[in-house]
């Protein structure tokens, strides 16, 4: 894994196409990370310690079925929820993501798992976020139109 | 100038490709406005309408040096309207890092 350089999780935020592309190399296989990936083992990992907690988790985890995790954030419980769209293990995984009661179209996650030695490099495009712009109905059409800004706020900031 | 208004200039300004390729080449460093016609294959009218688009949108500043009005890159105005993705972001880096924390035994 050394010769991988990806030791921690990178995330990077796209405002113009309002999604988040995030990579992590990690030292088991790609059937191993699946797993983790629709099970209640979410619970585990969804977790960024003194911000939020992720308490439960539960899925049908097939084509249609639908997953809803609650939790604690910053203090306050949040209930998230979504819908399978695509399940191919161990390498892809794509699911809808929304706040339960949230407005507008649900935003979406797609991980892609990919055999490299010594263990999987996890890609993630959570894509389809609302911007405040949009929700507010006064969206002035550029989410979809533009180009790619790429990593025009590149910075690591973990 | 409220949040939401900026934050239209700010999308306004990024929604033309010349432009985001002014601001890409202003983060390489600060240039004058005959720097950037000649980087771009455009007219020094052209540039000079979009520099002021970028200017009124405040991704950018204006230096004056002598003659020359020097352009700099200002990144403040995309962060704030990046505010809104902020809060994945760091969900997704801290998530994944846990799961990696977690599946390796650490």
């Amino acid at each position: 894994m050394s010769s991988t350089g990806k030791n921690r999780a990178r995330a990077v935020a796209d405002i113009v196409e309002g999604e988040i592309v995030a990579t992590i190399d990690i030292a088991a296989p790609p059937e191993r990370v699946f797993q983790a990936l629709v099970s209640r083992e979410i619970v585990d990992w969804w977790v960024n310690p003194g911000t939020f907690d992720t308490r439960e988790w539960s899925g049908d985890v097939r084509v249609g079925g639908r997953w809803r995790a609650t939790g604690i954030g910053r203090g306050k419980p949040y209930a998230l929820e979504g819908e399978f769209l695509e399940i191919d293990p161990p390498r892809k995984l794509v699911h809808t993501w929304q706040g339960v009661g949230a407005p507008g179209a649900p935003s979406t996650v797609t991980y892609a798992l990919e055999p490299i030695d010594g263990g999987t490099r996890v890609t993630l495009r959570h894509a389809g976020i609302a911007s405040p712009e949009m929700r507010g109905g006064t969206g002035v059409g550029w989410q979809t139109s533009f180009d790619r800004l790429a990593e025009i706020l590149a910075a690591d900031r973990g | 100038m409220n949040l939401a208004h900026a934050n239209n200039h700010v999308f306004r300004a990024i929604s033309d490709p010349t432009r985001r390729a002014i601001l890409d080449r202003l983060r390489a460093g600060p240039a004058n406005a005959g720097a950037l016609a000649s980087d771009f294959v455009a007219s020094r009218p052209a540039i000079s309408k979009h520099l002021r688009v970028l200017r009124e949108a405040r991704l950018i500043v204006v230096t004056r040096v002598g003659r020359e009005r020097i352009y700099t890159v200002d990144p403040l105005p995309l962060q704030s309207v990046a505010g809104w993705l902020e809060g994945y972001r760091a969900f997704w880096q801290s998530s994944l890092g846990q799961l990696k924390r977690r599946l390796e035994g650490k």
